[in-house]
């Protein structure tokens, strides 16, 4: 069991703050639950992942409080059969999600006849977004499908994921070397296209501190906190105080909780919600509210 | 808000609170706060406190960042700091192999006859690494004195053709490297730092030499590392650390969150091999375990 005997003796010991909040408030009844906006399902292709079955997953995600997650399909990273990778996906929420599982299906705008995927995403498999991979489906920003995959999607009013990395390039299994990827060209095209829904997934590595003042003062795109890294990192990213990389203040309401799992310990970004000194306000802005604001819409 | 308030509960979250935090003991065998100066060391102790942490051992001790053997203009700031505060704060120095006889003089000044408590190999600059017969005399030294050995190693992809190690800066160690030290002086124990970065193979390179403990430390979080390390190398070989500011302690506490472990084993990890392995050092210079 994740957290083992310690997190097994959590939900019967009194926490350290008694029942109360430093500001006064209940924890009973006003504990917010967590959408989680970046999980993964199915076989990542170079480990067995100890969170790799869907249900175990569920059980993991529901044991941190996470009561909706967004899937994507780890299949989608090297397969060509596009439409069978997101069917297994939308099946796979649907028979074993608990509920909780929300698809995002994948398109390969580089392929051909990429508009047929989207509008399965949209009409067949009633998925609310896409999650795109450009550092293994191997495009860049620049191809020239981009603007219309993302024009033709926020038509459908469907978010657009894009992940920026998976996996630490320094410990790739050798065989695999993976595109670089700038997120530069979505500054233009967010602009053409003013309501597009763009989430970024795992960006941090691939997020210059000029490009992150543009991608927040002139477009609308939203991050996960997955890969956010350093000592309270959220706290101090909205602050615009980080210890070193962009020092561009975010607003709290452009992130969104995103664990990574099962790639990643869903503890990490849950813990990243604690580490910072938080209000209740930000916390729940990060949990919840942001995320359940940005799939409203669609 | 201060460094005990919060605004919702953690354990409702399915993680530890501060205080159950606190009941783990918690040492961090990798701290990097005085790398950036004095000021930064203050702001991050904010967080220390706040995550329950005990200890914290500084790896950035009487050099500067680019020269293991060139004095840093707050050495005795950082030296007064170390000797009044054991009970939060112990240090580690730099040295290099490609100078023994400096890096001894300065192991007799900081450990011997100052408040440090052991070494550190990082980047060596003329690309010597631990494995290298200079070592020796070095290593030595830091057995008579009890002293802790890290050894920051990495295996990063590149090279041609591609490999795990290939991509390595010059003067990084691999967990190879660590394992042609440790077998050289089986009864003197060292840490493979980082995990070697990728743990995987690290801890198969290592695996054999009892003496080398394995350090999660400054790298992304991966589900399930910590269980195979465990499985690979017992709960005793296994140390952990912070790598705070560059890393935060929610993706180093996490990997030894997720782990499938007994609270026993969850102690050792946080701290409780890293006491057992140096004690007589610690009793010896007077430093509360």
């Amino acid at each position: 069991m994740s957290g083992g005997s310690l997190a097994a003796g959590i939900a019967a010991t009194l926490p350290a703050l008694g029942n109360k909040t430093h500001d006064n408030n209940d924890f009973t009844g006003s504990n917010p639950g967590i959408i989680d906006t970046n999980v993964n399902l199915f076989k990542w292709p170079f480990r067995r992942m100890k969170y790799g079955e869907t249900r175990s997953l569920v059980a993991k995600l529901r044991k941190h409080r996470i009561t909706k997650a967004w899937a994507g399909n780890f299949e989608a990273l090297f397969s060509k059969s596009i439409n069978d990778v997101n069917g297994r996906l939308a099946e796979e929420c649907r028979v074993n999600g608990g509920g909780m599982l929300v698809p995002f299906g994948t398109v390969n705008p580089a392929w051909p006849d990429w508009e047929e995927d989207l509008r399965r995403c949209h009409e067949v498999y009633r998925m609310p977004g896409i999650r795109l991979y450009p550092t293994y489906q191997t495009f860049d920003l620049n191809h020239p499908e981009i603007p219309r995959l993302i024009s033709q999607a926020s038509e459908r009013g469907l978010i657009i994921q894009i992940v920026g990395d998976m996996e630490d390039s320094r410990v790739h299994h050798p065989i695999v070397l993976t595109r670089e990827l700038s997120f530069d060209p979505l500054v233009e095209i967010m602009k053409n296209i003013p309501k597009a829904k763009v989430q970024l997934l795992c960006w941090n590595e691939r997020v210059s501190n000029e490009l992150l003042k543009k991608l927040i003062s002139e477009t609308s795109i939203v991050l996960d906190i997955s890969w956010l890294e350093s000592t309270g990192a959220l706290g101090r990213m909205i602050e615009g105080n980080r210890w070193s990389g962009p020092e561009a203040p975010v607003p709290v309401e452009r992130l969104l909780f995103g664990s990574h799992a099962p790639l990643f310990p869903v503890e990490t970004a849950v813990i990243k919600l604690f580490e910072s000194p938080l209000t209740l306000e930000q916390m729940k802005a990060v949990m919840n509210v942001n995320a359940g604001r940005f799939i409203k819409h669609v | 808000m201060n460094s005990t308030e919060f605004a919702l509960n953690p354990a409702y979250y399915g993680i530890p609170d501060q205080q159950q935090l606190k009941d783990l003991r918690i040492w961090s065998d990798h701290y990097h706060g005085f790398a950036g100066g004095l000021k930064q060391h203050k702001e991050m102790m904010f967080y220390v406190e706040r995550m329950g942490i005990e200890k914290v051992i500084s790896l950035d001790i009487g050099s500067i960042e680019e020269d293991a053997l060139v004095p840093s203009p707050i050495d005795n700031e950082e030296r007064e700091i170390l000797e009044k505060n054991k009970n939060k704060i112990l240090g580690i120095i730099r040295i290099d192999p490609g100078f023994p006889n400096e890096s001894c003089a300065k192991m007799e000044r900081w450990i011997r006859n100052g408040p440090c408590i052991g070494i550190k190999y990082l980047l060596q600059k003329d690309g010597i690494t631990c494995s290298h017969p200079n070592s020796d005399p070095i290593v030595r030294l830091a057995a008579e004195l009890g002293a802790p050995i890290y050894i920051h190693s990495w295996l990063k992809v590149g090279g041609t053709p591609r490999s795990p190690g290939g991509g390595r800066s010059p003067g990084e160690a691999t967990p190879m490297d660590v394992a042609v030290l440790a077998k050289r002086f089986p009864n003197v124990p060292m840490i493979c730092g980082h995990s070697g970065g990728d743990w995987e193979l690290g801890a198969r390179a290592i695996r054999p030499y009892e003496n080398v403990l394995f350090e999660f430390a400054g790298s992304y979080p991966h589900s399930g590392s910590v269980d195979y390390a465990v499985n690979e190398l017992g709960a005793d070989r296994i140390v952990w650390g912070d790598h705070g500011p560059g890393r935060s302690f929610a993706t180093e506490l996490s990997k030894v969150l997720d782990a499938s472990l007994s609270h026993s084993d969850r102690m050792k990890i946080f701290g409780g091999n890293y006491r057992r392995t140096w004690a007589k050092l610690f009793r010896d210079k007077g430093i509360p375990t």
